[in-house]
């Protein structure tokens, strides 16, 4: 936590609206997730105390969730504090986008097509990746994993699946 | 006293056994390879072995989870002593004084006196969870559900103060922890809550799923935006085995430090972390010379490292005995006993005596297994840090991905997982530390049955909460602590405490 020089210095700073970017981000969102909350157990029961409803906790937890919500964005607003850093969409969208190919490939034909899949997706990730090492390096991951996986432990995964001609 | 004796006697015969030693040794080489390892921790690493242990019996399954823990507090240490990084958290103050011996030619006395002190740690700490083991049961015996429930806000009132940063925005962790854990299907009414209509979230968010994708796959979005950093020079390692005048320097430190680590590691809410700092704040108001501190002095290895593996795990403790995790780690530890079919808690240590002494000794074992075998390999564990992270992170997520899919076989667990990431890369971006919303996350459920069974028992008057006396001391505890982090002298002393 630094405390940047205070106004005190006499040198009047570029008045900013919003001291802290990071914390008022931050407060809004989790007001916002305490909306939800909130929203979403409207319907159910809050029971007696002497037979709690299912709704009580939830909306006590959001409840309190929405005051930190508030005061970090207060904090944000009045306290000098960390500004948000630039988000980077590379490495989360490609990550996502490997993570979810997997889901879609491991029943439909198997680990041996999905495991180089996570690889190599994610591989576009880093810009640091080199694709021929990559390709290599996925198809030996792969290997490994199957053997580990099947055979040593022998869980239930499917390693190659060709409709209407092979499932290994 | 024969009772301990006997019953540590049992411990080892079973954790003596020979797939058990083996296991014992997986879990402690895995660990020192993800410690060593900067980017991966014990968390998405037990997350991603979870699943393989299904097929083990649960003694050697745990057996093994628990020496990765152990295991990567050894390896974080490595990397710190000879590179300068620290592989975990625990490992940061070990930087300060070890990189320092390593750079004047003494990396292998450093990387001696650090394991030489683990190990008298370890064996101490496991005395100490052997000890404390029986009392301690006995107590959470007479325990009911409104005990139960204080201890638990007790508990993650100390995770507040003891998280690093911000108290407010700890609070939210674990409240989103709390929050996350009440989605699913109301055990009492069998009503759904928080589903949106989404039949993946009927029987509610899988532990390991939520535990991979805030924790794990949210570090590895994390790091891939930092430019990799390479240690340049290696300093040679020299000799292993301290001299005399070392092992004379160190002995008190290390005593020390044992101490140290095994109080603070029994704390609910991850005091296992403070142990290494007040260790070597300790060893430095003590030393006749504290200026030597930062330059290599060897007491401020010797105590830190102790501390740190005392409090790993003495950490065990409250797990075992009460059946509350004090960090995400134990939370862990409760997802894979659970899904061995057994109940974390004071019941354990009965019904599952074998378990319950087997891993205790086991932890014993281990110890001298990253002593006798793991040091000498030094060398090896450092090589591995010529891997480089962009060959590193697509086999930390094919690992994943196959782990997280055989837990229940469930390809939308993969997607839920990847959801998962995206909002712990978000709550990183926004400054927010994810390891409370994990705690909070495992103790949200155990603390609403506990609530509703009080209450039930008291009628529906909250008043019970307040007439139990230890029920309401131990929520006299929490206010304190919890007020204690606002008053501005405290929070500066907790803010010098982990940037030293």
């Amino acid at each position: 936590m630094s405390e940047p020089a205070n106004a005190s210095g006499g040198v009047v700073e570029r008045r900013r609206a919003i001291r802290s970017s990071q914390n008022f981000v931050a407060g809004l969102t989790l007001l916002a997730v305490a909306a939800i909350a909130l929203f979403a157990t409207a319907d159910l029961g809050e029971g007696r105390f002497y037979a709690v409803g299912p709704a009580l906790l939830p909306r006590a937890v959001a409840t309190l969730l929405a005051l930190a919500g508030a005061g970090l964005v207060a904090g944000g607003l009045m306290k000098e504090g960390d500004m948000l850093t630039r988000w980077s969409l590379r490495g989360p969208l490609f990550v996502f986008i490997a993570l979810v190919a997997f889901a879609l490939s491991i029943r439909t034909v198997g680990l041996a097509v999905a495991g180089p899949t996570v690889a190599l997706i994610s591989g576009a990730a880093s810009p640091e990746t080199r694709p021929r090492e990559l390709l290599l390096f996925a198809l030996l991951v792969t290997a490994l994993s199957i053997g580990l996986f099947r055979f040593i432990l022998h869980l239930p995964i499917p390693i190659l699946i060709i409709p209407r001609l092979l499932v290994l | 006293m024969n009772d301990l004796f006997s019953n540590l006697a049992r411990g080892f015969s079973t954790a003596l056994t020979l797939p058990n030693l083996g296991l014992c040794l997986i879990g402690c080489m895995v660990g020192t390879l993800i410690g060593v390892l900067p980017g991966i921790g014990p968390i998405a690493t037990i997350t991603m072995l979870l699943p393989i242990t299904f097929n083990f019996d649960p003694v050697g399954a745990l057996i093994m989870l628990a020496g990765i823990y152990y295991g990567a507090q050894y390896g974080g240490s490595t990397t710190a002593i000879l590179v300068n990084i620290p592989g975990e958290v625990t490992a940061i103050v070990t930087t300060l004084d070890g990189h320092q011996m390593a750079r004047q030619g003494r990396a292998g006395v450093a990387l001696g006196i650090a394991a030489i002190g683990s190990f008298f740690a370890g064996c101490v700490s496991t005395l100490v969870i052997a000890a404390l083991a029986a009392p301690l049961v006995k107590l959470a015996l007479l325990f009911g559900p409104a005990e139960y429930f204080a201890l638990m806000v007790t508990g993650l009132a100390f995770a507040v103060v003891l998280a690093r940063g911000s108290v407010p925005k700890a609070v939210a962790m674990i409240l989103i922890g709390l929050l996350l854990s009440a989605v699913g299907t109301d055990l009492e009414t069998g009503g759904e809550r928080l589903t949106f209509g989404l039949t993946a979230l009927t029987s509610g968010i899988d532990f390991a799923v939520l535990a991979m994708g805030v924790i794990g796959f949210a570090e590895v979005l994390n790091n891939l935006e930092a430019p990799e950093q390479r240690a340049l020079a290696k300093a040679p390692i020299g000799r292993l085995l301290p001299g005399r005048d070392d092992l004379k320097a160190s002995a008190a430190p290390i005593l020390r430090g044992t101490l140290v680590g095994t109080a603070l590691g029994i704390l609910p809410g991850n005091g296992a972390v403070l142990g290494p700092y007040a260790s070597y704040a300790l060893e430095k108001k003590l030393a006749k010379d504290p200026r030597r501190f930062g330059r290599g002095a060897i007491e401020g290895v010797a105590g830190p490292e102790s501390a740190n593996n005392a409090g790993a795990q003495s950490s065990f403790i409250p797990l075992l005995t009460l059946g509350i995790p004090p960090n995400a780690v134990m939370a862990l530890m409760v997802g894979a006993m659970t899904i061995h079919g057994i109940i974390p808690g004071p019941l354990v240590m009965t019904k599952n005596a074998t378990l319950f002494w087997g891993m205790i000794a086991s932890m014993w074992i281990g110890n001298l297994m990253l002593l006798v075998i793991n040091l000498p390999l030094v060398g090896i564990w450092v090589k591995l840090l010529d891997v480089p992270y962009r060959l590193l992170y697509p086999a930390i997520l094919v690992f994943s991905c196959i782990g997280i899919y055989s837990v229940n076989n469930s390809p939308s667990d993969v997607v839920l997982t990847a959801i998962f990431a995206l909002v712990g890369y978000a709550l990183i971006k926004l400054g927010f530390e994810t390891a409370p919303l994990l705690l909070g996350f495992v103790l949200g459920r155990l603390m609403e049955e506990n609530l509703r069974r009080a209450l039930l028992i008291a009628r529906g008057s909250f008043a019970t909460l307040l007439q139990r006396p230890v029920a309401a001391g131990l929520l006299v505890v929490a206010v304190i602590v919890l007020l204690a982090a606002i008053i501005p002298a405290v929070r500066r002393g907790r803010e010098e405490v982990f940037t030293e």
